[in-house]
């Protein structure tokens, strides 16, 4: 491809884009309010039956919270719901990055191993330094997370043909079971490491109040706003390494760059939540469907649609065994499989 | 990536009789390798099955435990703990192994890829998914768990093979597909062990990775009879199934018959996967390595079903008894075969030479 | 439940214990061919042709046989021999120990010591005894196939255990009168007094007995926890939950959310596990929605390990304690 039809047509996608800012923007807003119906719902739904105009009593009367509905809201509800928007965001924003880092319509957090790494790291954490809460074992998720998905990628760019989707998701399947595996003989050999870990392994918004929010939340935060920002060298990404190099793009810093900002989101997004797979992978596609390749609009899509997919997830964990719930984690896996197996058997897998 | 299959070019340039002979020369050659080395690895097996009854609490002799089996000369102490103790362990562990080693090498030729096994692509965590419903939801005994096992493995290998299926089969795609339905059936026995009132975890973990020590007595008598029955039949099959690895299109010429054999050996995988799942849960990575260790020692004479199945069963011993021996508390078998089949999936991939595109 | 069908369903307990206790007493004994009889908490009749003397016991039981002189050469408990609260102060000295985590017994170690009895108690919700439950490795239960299993029911009483598990010590040639123990079952008998007078000057005081952990708030069901049948009979009001478990009826599960369903004016919680439960409930915001929670109206319960006069005695004595310092009107 010589440079200037490289230049035509990002110009010519530059000019399509402008014409779209004005239905992607609306998009955006449209997503916006999907999501603040659905935080409701998740402050609203639950084990206990709140009225809505209970829970906005709750809200409206902050600083006397005495009754039990209003603790329930505000201490336990409110502080899933907003760790479900940043791990929701985080995991989808990951989803995009990896994605288009590697050029691979299968890479996705949980499938690269990535959660795996960092639910590994957090349980040597706890087993061998004797580290305990969210904010004691946070460093030990992000060097998981980093060191997972640098052996996936090193895994499946080995041999002709570079880091292919098959070989990345089979690259990722084969790390998720050793680092799986490994987490099952600590947990099993450790009863003080099992008790810690037996609730958090599967993936779940449960349980999570606001001490393990604030603790990651920081790093959430940072890492969003970082991932916000590689639209444009996603763009250049894409366009194959020698015109991304052509353009100006330093190819190996940037992606050591992005698998940093990857590993920062998944981690936090781990180490508060568990491994939770496939919605990195949904979200992104969905964004894609929507709002075509320019990654400077898949990212915030991606970090709308994510969260929504998971709290919707978690809602209907609520209700599915209630008064029991089940795990945000397990409804993915089923969900989001079925998607999976589509995008493998329609996708058109090896163009991105 | 590709199967390496050992096809040396017949030299060029050499009288037609001579190529006749060496040819012949070969073949026996083949036949002989392929004898010695099932017959070696069949020994290897064995001892590796006497090995494991006669570590524990009360080290025995190996002479100890094939007297008490073979019921010469035993005291009444060592057949207790041999015969009622560890023997149905180790069947246990000899069955389903075997049962394994000859499924996954089954899949691997018939979908011609080293990454195709039943407990890769999903077969095995279909047979977890309807056995854990069965004894969770249905309460579910004895005979009904292993059928209902068969049954998800059935079941979840037609659903992989339609969804797979797009004017043909591509190994790839198919494997693709293997993964994402095996996640969902994963998914599936999670969302049924929380259903339940399986309120110990220690048995959910039997559904999630697998444990020979947890296999009842109905569900190991139940394979043995299976492989009794289904590897004889596996052999005469394997003999065609030579000829289909020449590839579909120079097999069809052959005749339904070889059709016939390929449905037969598939439901002989499925089945034996279903049944060893209902036995011992999904235990990952012995089927997909049993293959191709099996290969690499028979050399030319690749393929054999029997020499794999003792790989299979010395693996899965051998996994076992690290698994219950070398570590502070029993582990299930499954996270041993996976600390090791996870990193020889990994060198399979970065070795691979081909490009899988996949789609 | 009313107060009156709940005294009723323990009334009729009763009866059934005191039936299973007079059978007893009448079939445990050494008949005169030698052979040795004892009724099990099943129901179901042991014969033994000898008087065993080579016994694998549980961690409760074989503290019990202990303290008449038994010494089991081989017991199983749930939890390490350290922690086991059962064998606190018990010499271990030459007695094999089998497993210390449930679910685990080494058969083969077992069998290596030639037992002719296994005692361990009779749980009637799961109809197995301790160690020998569904759930637990098939290679484990094979136990039950050294030698006969016997024990008291874990049912209407702890007085049933430790009742039943004198007579068995009895009927293995134990001297049931020895001074000491007759000592442990006067301060027994004490401490149910002082029990029974701290409940009746506050017979309005309500409590619940409950383990909290990170994804439940586990309410147990007095009706298989037989030293909460005791409270009840003694006149502690131990709330019964309405929706036990289907599956696992020694609790019922209620989501933290909804914490403060139950309102007691003091909660019991396992004293095993005292500390690292409440921290543990201490995590979730709804804890202190309980009013006694928040009033710190939390003390020992002394749950499902009971088996001794002496052991209850003390464990009744602290409760006494605490109810005499209770306030009966937290919950209300």
């Amino acid at each position: 491809m010589s440079l200037s039809v490289a230049d035509s047509a990002a110009e010519s996608k530059t000019r399509r884009s402008r014409l779209r800012v004005p239905t992607l923007g609306g998009g955006l807003l449209v997503l916006l309010g999907a999501l603040v119906v659905t935080v409701f719902l998740s402050v609203a739904l639950g084990s206990r039956s709140i009225s809505p105009l209970d829970v906005l009593n709750a809200f409206t009367h902050l600083d006397r919270s005495v009754s039990t509905d209003g603790t329930v809201t505000l201490e336990m509800r409110v502080p899933r719901t907003l760790l479900g928007i940043l791990v929701g965001a985080a995991l989808g924003a990951s989803g995009a990055i990896l994605q288009g880092v590697t050029r691979n319509p299968l890479a996705d957090p949980g499938i690269m191993g990535v959660n795996a790494g960092a639910a590994a790291a957090i349980v040597v954490a706890i087993a061998l330094f004797d580290l305990h809460g969210v904010s004691g074992y946070l460093w030990f998720a992000f060097g998981g997370a980093i060191g997972a998905t640098l052996l996936v990628y090193a895994v499946a760019s080995l041999g002709r043909g570079g880091a292919s989707p098959l070989k990345l998701a089979l690259a990722g399947a084969a790390v998720t079971a050793a680092l799986t595996s490994l987490t099952s003989a600590v947990l099993m050999t450790d009863d003080v490491v099992l008790d810690e870990m037996r609730f958090w392994q599967v993936g779940s918004l449960a349980g999570r109040y606001l001490p393990i929010f604030y603790s990651v939340a920081p790093f959430l935060l940072v890492g969003l706003a970082a991932s916000l920002l590689c639209g444009w060298a996603l763009n250049g990404l894409a366009l194959g390494d020698d015109t991304a190099r052509a353009l100006g793009l330093r190819v190996g810093q940037v992606r050591v760059l992005m698998f940093a900002v990857v590993a920062v989101l998944c981690g936090a997004a781990t180490a508060a939540c568990g491994p939770i797979v496939f919605v990195g992978l949904v979200a992104p596609h969905l964004a894609r469907l929507i709002c075509g390749p320019d990654y400077r609009w898949i990212l915030p899509y991606s970090m709308l649609l994510s969260p929504l997919l998971l709290l919707l997830c978690d809602i209907l964990g609520r209700l599915l065994i209630s008064p029991g719930e089940l795990q945000v984690g397990v409804v993915l896996g089923v969900l989001g499989a079925p998607f999976f197996i589509a995008l493998v058997r329609y996708g058109r897998l090896a163009e991105l | 990536m590709s199967v390496t299959l050992d096809k040396r070019p017949v030299p060029e340039d050499v009288p037609a009789d001579i190529v006749e002979d060496e040819l012949q020369r070969q073949r026996r050659g083949r036949q002989l390798r392929y004898a010695g080395v099932t017959v070696a690895l069949g020994v290897l097996a064995f001892g590796v099955f006497v090995v494991t009854m006669m570590v524990g609490s009360y080290r025995l002799t190996g002479e100890q435990v094939l007297r008490s089996i073979f019921g010469v000369g035993s005291t009444p102490e060592v057949d207790f703990i041999v015969l009622e103790l560890r023997l149905p362990v180790a069947t246990a562990g000899f069955a389903v192994g075997l049962a394994l080693g000859v499924a996954g090498t089954l899949f691997q030729r018939l979908l011609r890829n080293p990454l195709a096994s039943p407990d890769f692509v999903g077969v095995s965590s279909g047979a977890s998914l309807t056995a854990v419903t069965g004894i969770v939801i249905l309460n579910a005994q004895d005979i009904t768990v292993p059928a209902l096992a068969l049954g998800g493995a059935l079941v979840s290998s037609v659903l992989m093979y339609l969804l797979a299926f797009k004017d043909g089969i591509s190994g790839y795609r198919f494997i693709l597909i293997g993964i994402g339905v095996s996640a969902f059936m994963s998914g599936l026995v999670s969302y049924v062990i929380t259903r339940g009132t399986l309120h110990d975890a220690r048995e959910a973990m039997h559904w999630l990775v697998g444990s020979v020590g947890l296999s009842g007595e109905t569900e190991t008598r139940l394979l043995v009879v299976a492989l009794v029955v289904l590897l004889p039949l596996t052999a005469a099959l394997s003999t065609q199934l030579r000829s289909l690895e020449l590839g579909d299109d120079s097999a069809r010429a052959l005749g339904t018959r070889v059709q016939l054999a390929h449905l037969a050996l598939i439901a002989i995988s499925v089945a034996l996967t279903g049944l060893a799942t209902a036995a011992a849960g999904p235990i990952a990575f012995v089927a997909l390595v049993a293959g191709p260790v099996a290969n690499r020692l028979l050399g030319p004479a690749a393929g054999g079903v029997l020499a794999a199945g003792f790989v299979g069963a010395t693996l899965l011993m051998s996994a076992d008894l690290v698994a219950v021996h070398m570590f502070p508390a029993e582990l299930p078998t499954g996270v041993v075969t996976g600390l090791v089949g996870a990193p020889y999936l990994l060198w399979l991939l970065a070795t691979s030479n081909k490009e899988g595109a996949g789609g | 439940m009313t107060l009156r069908t709940c005294f009723a369903l323990i009334a009729a307990l009763l009866l059934t214990a005191c039936g299973v206790a007079n059978n007893e007493s009448k079939d445990a004994s050494d008949s005169k061919d030698g052979t040795w009889t004892f009724v099990d908490g099943s129901g179901e009749t042991v014969t033994v042709d000898h008087t065993p003397k080579r016994i694998i016991a549980h961690a409760g039981p074989a503290a019990v046989l202990m303290s008449y002189g038994i010494k089991p050469v081989g017991i199983y408990g749930d939890e390490s021999v350290k922690t086991d609260p059962n064998l606190q102060d018990v010499d271990l000295d030459g007695v094999t120990i089998l497993g210390e985590e449930w679910g685990s017994i080494d058969v083969e170690k077992a069998a290596g010591l030639d037992p002719d009895l296994i005692v361990a108690d009779w749980w009637p919700a799961e109809k197995a005894h301790s160690g020998l439950e569904s759930g637990v490795k098939a290679k484990s239960k094979k136990l039950a196939e050294l030698a006969p299993v016997v024990g008291a029911s874990q049912g209407a009483s702890i007085l049933e255990l430790a009742e039943g598990y004198e007579k068995l010590a009895a009927s293995l040639g134990a001297d049931v009168d020895d001074p000491e123990l007759a000592a442990d079952k006067k301060r027994f008998e004490e401490a149910k007094t002082r029990f029974e007078e701290a409940t009746a000057a506050k017979p309005g005081l309500t409590a619940l007995a409950v383990s909290p952990a990170d994804d439940l708030l586990y309410v147990a069901n007095p009706k298989y926890a037989p030293e909460l049948l005791d409270f009840q009979s003694w006149g502690l009001d131990v709330i019964n939950p309405d929706s036990p478990d289907k599956g696992f009826p020694y609790w019922e599960n209620v989501s933290w959310e909804n914490a403060d369903k139950y309102q007691p004016d003091i909660l019991l919680l396992d004293s095993r596990t005292f500390d690292d439960s409440l921290a543990k409930a201490r995590k979730q915001p709804t804890w202190n929605t309980i009013k006694a929670a928040k009033a710190e109206a939390v003390v020992n319960w002394p749950a499902y390990w009971l088996h001794s006069y002496g052991h209850y005695a003390d464990a009744l004595d602290q409760l006494a304690a605490d109810i005499e310092k209770a306030d009966e009107n937290i919950g209300d």
